[in-house]
This record gives C-alpha cells, sequence and structure tokens, in this order.
C-alpha cells in the first residue's frame, strides 16, 4: 500500500512535467495545425542555456527559467517571422513541407550544440540535487518536487492568459474557428507568431527544467517528444484539460509499470510508442473522443 | 459614395473558377440579396469580399476605397463584417466570451458594452444562454447568436450568408424580422440566400447568381413576378 502511494505521488509528480512539455506542441497545433517537430530539439537548447547560466554565474536552473522563457519566446516568435509563416495552410493537418521544416529546424539545432558545446554529456548539479524529503514513509526528491511546482504553476499562468486575456481568447477563437476568428477581426497571423512564441516559451520551460533532472547531449529530448505526443494524441489534441490527463494517464502507466511488472526503466518510450499505436488504432480522437463517443451512447439508450 | 462596389471579380478555387466577372453593388442604408442555388458561388463571392478570398481579377470597394485583397481584420476595422454560414461559432467558448470577442477591434472594444446592450436587446434569449457553451445551442439561438457577434463589431455593412438554413420556418421568420430591424438601426445589410422567396420579400434590390455568373439583377417587385425567377427559384412554373 505505501509503496503504491509512493509510485502514484510520483506519477503525479512526473506528469506535471510531461504536461508543461505538452503544451507547447498543443498551443501550436491548436493555432496552426502543424506539429513542431523542432520541439526536442528546442527544450535540448533550453537546457544548455540553463547549463550555460548555470556554469558561467552559478544561476539557479528554476531562476534562469526567468531569463530562459522569454527570451526562447522571442526566438519562437523569430522563428515564425523567418520560416514558420510561408509555409502553405492546410486546414486538414500537417503539411509535409511543415513536417520537413521543421524536421530540419531540429537538426540544425542538434548540429548547432555539437559544434558549441561538443558532444560530452553535461549534467547541473545543484545543492538539492541529490536531496529528497520523507513523506508518508518514502522518500521525495526535491528537484521533482520544485519541477512539479513550477510546472504548476505555469500551467496555471498559461490558462489564466488564455481565459481571460483578449489574446488568450484570440488564440482559443483561431483554434476552435479559424475563419469566424478572422471574420470578427482578429489577426490569425499576429496569433500564429504569438502561439509559436509560447509554445517555444513552453519547450524551453520543459528543457531547463528536465536539465535539473537527466544529464543530457546535444541528442537530448527525442523520448520526450515521442512521450508529448502520445500525452497529445490522448488528450485529443487541441483541449486543456484532454492533455492534463493524457499526461496523467502516461505518467502512471510509466511508473507503475516499472514498479509493479519486470520491464526495465530503459523499456519506458516503448510504453509510450505502444500506448500512441493503441491509441490511434483505438480511439483516435484520444480520451475526449472516447467520452464523447460513451456519452452518445447512453444517450442513445 | 456607394456602400460597396464589386468590380468584374473573378475568383479560382485553385484551378477551378467558381466565380465569373461578377459586378454588383449595394448603396448605403439598403438590403441587397445575392440569391441562387447551391452551388451557384454566392458564398465564393461573400468570402472575397470578406477578405477571405483574393480576387484574381477585379476589384472591391468599400465606401469608395479599393479593398481588394485585404486581410479580413482590416476591413472589419472599416466596418465591413461578415456572418459565415452555418454559424461557425467557437463551440467551446460560452455565448458570452463569443459576443464579446465579436467586439476584438479597438474601435469595437471601447463601444463593447453598449452594443452587448443592443444586442442583448434584440435577441433576449442570448441573455438567458449568456453562460453556456455555444456549441450547446439550438440551431435557431446560434443563428442568433451569430448574428449578434458580427453585429458586436460595430458593422457599417454587415454581410449575412445564409442565415436561414436549416432553420424551421417560424425560426426563419424571426431571423428576417431582426435583419430589418438591424437596418432600420442604420445598418447597410448584404444577404445571400438559398431561401430566395423570402430574401426577395426582404430586400430592397436582388442580384441572381447562376454557376458563377450574375444573370438577373433589379429591384426586387420586380424579380419576384419575373417569369424566369418565378420558374428557377419559386416553383410556380406550372401554374
Amino acid at each position: 500500500m505505501q509503496k503504491f502511494v509512493i509510485v502514484a505521488l510520483n506519477s503525479l509528480l512526473a506528469a506535471g512535467l510531461y504536461a508543461t512539455m505538452s503544451y507547447g506542441l498543443a498551443v501550436i497545433y491548436g493555432v496552426m495545425r502543424i506539429i513542431n517537430l523542432a520541439h526536442a530539439g528546442l527544450m535540448m537548447l533550453a537546457a544548455y542555456a540553463t547549463w550555460a547560466l548555470n556554469d558561467r554565474f552559478g544561476l539557479d536552473p528554476f531562476l534562469s527559467m526567468i531569463i530562459v522563457a522569454p527570451a526562447f519566446f522571442v526566438l519562437g516568435m523569430a522563428l515564425y517571422a523567418t520560416l514558420i509563416r510561408w509555409l502553405p495552410r492546410s486546414a486538414a493537418g500537417p503539411s509535409m513541407q511543415s513536417l520537413l521544416l521543421l524536421f530540419g529546424v531540429w537538426l540544425v539545432l542538434q548540429n548547432l550544440a555539437y559544434a558549441i558545446w561538443g558532444g560530452d554529456t553535461q549534467s547541473i548539479l545543484t545543492p538539492y540535487t541529490m536531496e529528497s524529503v520523507p513523506f508518508l514513509g518514502g522518500r521525495l526528491g526535491v528537484p521533482q518536487i520544485l519541477v512539479f511546482v513550477v510546472s504548476i504553476l505555469s500551467l496555471v499562468g498559461l490558462n489564466l492568459v488564455l481565459r481571460r486575456t483578449y489574446l488568450g481568447k484570440a488564440i482559443r477563437a483561431v483554434t476552435q474557428n479559424r475563419d469566424a476568428a478572422m471574420l470578427s477581426g482578429v489577426n490569425a497571423g499576429q496569433i500564429a507568431a504569438v502561439a509559436f512564441g509560447i509554445g517555444t516559451a513552453f519547450a524551453a520551460m520543459a528543457g531547463s527544467m528536465l536539465s535539473t533532472l537527466y544529464a543530457f547531449t546535444p541528442d537530448f529530448g527525442r523520448s520526450f517528444l515521442l512521450k508529448a505526443f502520445c500525452i497529445i494524441v490522448l488528450g485529443g489534441m487541441e483541449s486543456f484539460t484532454g492533455v492534463a490527463l493524457g499526461a496523467l494517464v502516461l505518467a502512471f502507466i510509466e511508473n507503475f509499470a516499472s514498479a509493479y511488472t519486470s520491464i526495465p526503466v530503459s523499456y519506458q518510450d516503448a510504453i509510450s510508442f505502444t500506448l500512441l499505436v493503441v491509441v490511434l488504432v483505438a480511439a483516435p480522437g484520444g480520451l475526449p473522443g472516447l467520452w464523447r463517443m460513451l456519452d452518445r451512447r447512453v444517450v442513445a439508450r | 459614395m456607394k456602400a460597396l462596389e464589386v468590380d468584374g471579380i473573378d475568383v479560382f478555387y485553385r484551378d477551378v473558377q467558381a466565380v465569373w466577372d461578377v459586378s454588383f453593388d449595394v448603396e448605403p442604408g439598403e438590403i441587397v440579396t445575392l440569391v441562387g442555388a447551391n452551388g451557384a458561388g454566392k458564398t465564393t463571392a461573400l468570402r472575397t469580399i470578406a477578405g477571405l478570398l483574393k480576387p484574381r481579377r477585379g476589384t472591391i470597394r468599400f465606401q469608395g476605397e479599393d479593398v481588394t485583397g485585404m486581410p479580413p481584420f482590416k476591413l472589419v476595422e472599416r466596418g465591413l463584417v461578415m456572418v459565415p454560414e452555418a454559424r461557425q461559432l467557437w463551440p467551446q467558448m460560452t455565448v458570452r466570451e463569443n459576443l464579446e470577442l465579436g467586439a476584438y477591434g479597438k474601435e469595437a472594444r471601447k463601444q463593447r458594452n453598449e452594443t452587448l446592450g443592443v444586442v442583448l436587446q434584440m435577441f433576449p434569449i442570448l441573455e438567458k444562454r449568456s453562460h453556456q457553451n455555444a456549441g450547446t445551442l439550438s440551431g435557431g439561438e446560434q443563428q442568433m447568436c451569430a448574428i449578434g457577434r458580427g453585429l458586436m463589431a460595430g458593422p457599417k455593412l454587415l454581410m449575412l450568408d445564409e442565415p436561414s438554413l436549416g432553420l424551421a420556418p417560424m425560426l426563419v421568420r424571426q431571423v428576417f424580422a431582426a435583419l430589418k430591424e438591424i437596418n432600420a438601426r442604420g445598418v447597410t445589410v448584404l444577404l445571400v440566400e438559398q431561401n430566395v422567396n423570402q430574401a426577395l420579400a426582404l430586400a430592397n434590390r436582388g442580384f441572381v447568381l447562376e454557376t458563377g455568373h450574375l444573370t438577373l439583377s433589379g429591384q426586387t417587385r420586380a424579380l419576384r413576378s419575373d417569369p424566369r425567377v418565378k420558374e428557377k427559384f419559386l416553383g410556380e412554373a406550372a401554374l
């Protein structure tokens, strides 16, 4: 029982980070209907930026997010203005052009990192990296707790912006019906630029936080991108609560699988990939789609 | 000065031409209707005027200014507002949010609360549904919400694409009565309709669009008694 509680808590802590990492993809997909394949590269770059700030100036990785996140917001807007905006629009889903372009951006970022920092594994050591606090008879890592708190704060912040401000409402409007938003006077290009900035800033926050938990190289981020794919497919691509639920489901499955079965931790990626395939085959609409289907069945009776 | 002048526009979807050399105009304060069968190019013409599509040829003038190819948000700022077909609300936002976001432009935002009062007075049902998600509204309520959202932008010319689509006759009458009231408040109206009979009854002037070409135009009184219109749209050929 005690083991169960600790595993559940660890799943919850992981889910916060997973959600932060996935919202960046979801916001961009919602507004532009493109999948940001460069997401992993941006997370990696943010991890290095956090490391550099820590190495040079001794800045705490969590405090460095105050610099890194806004800087990446600007970087995202710049990427949009120079590259993304020229992509042909497709209402149906991500175009081949957009996938190729963003995959290319990822490769460029990766090789840039190799050129600047080399291929050695880096990690950030803080006074609390190895600390943990006793909780209900088990122990929870201090970095994990900090990551969870910052994740929740960033998600609450994003949700407030989306619900309360004109800009946030415009982002939701473009996501739900782009034509209607344009006909109401929303400048769709400007909203897309802001959304790409927000998505990039969330990738950066996830990257900064990941750097406090894991060691990284320029190849870092791939398996987390896969997890994020799995989460937004599970969450139904554009719903805020859906993504949070998707993050919870994946985190719980991963943690319980490694705690209660003999599947080695190194096979964790296989779990998210299997889940992704199962969801795509069995419930392409994700959890919200499944919910609607059940709802309709009940109504039909 | 005319409210709207459309001069010889050709519009394409990729390589397929949907609108051929269409010209018409709207005087300030008028109700003008563009009627025709399904697929005649009415919606395409309207989306082009609203800036969602660019004409390959021809010009569009709004209040004397050439606005051809201008993006929708600039047109909305100038008072050229379109209420799209099939309502197209934001389903996961409340009715209130849908209406408020209609007043997105700088000028409209200043007048927001006053305009909201006028809209809720015109459609009291929207007040009751205020905190419901727009996706849960009935067809008639959705149409009222869509028209209300259009009004929130503070239009000088309001263009509506098939507001009667899928509505019961009683609701159609209600929506058309609302259009009359909107017009009486000084808003010029351009109405696209398949419901030819009722559209011609409401409007001052009408234009008939057939497979992308403008074929007939004139005062609605004359159009309603025109044998060609009767035969094609009013189902009175046998009489």
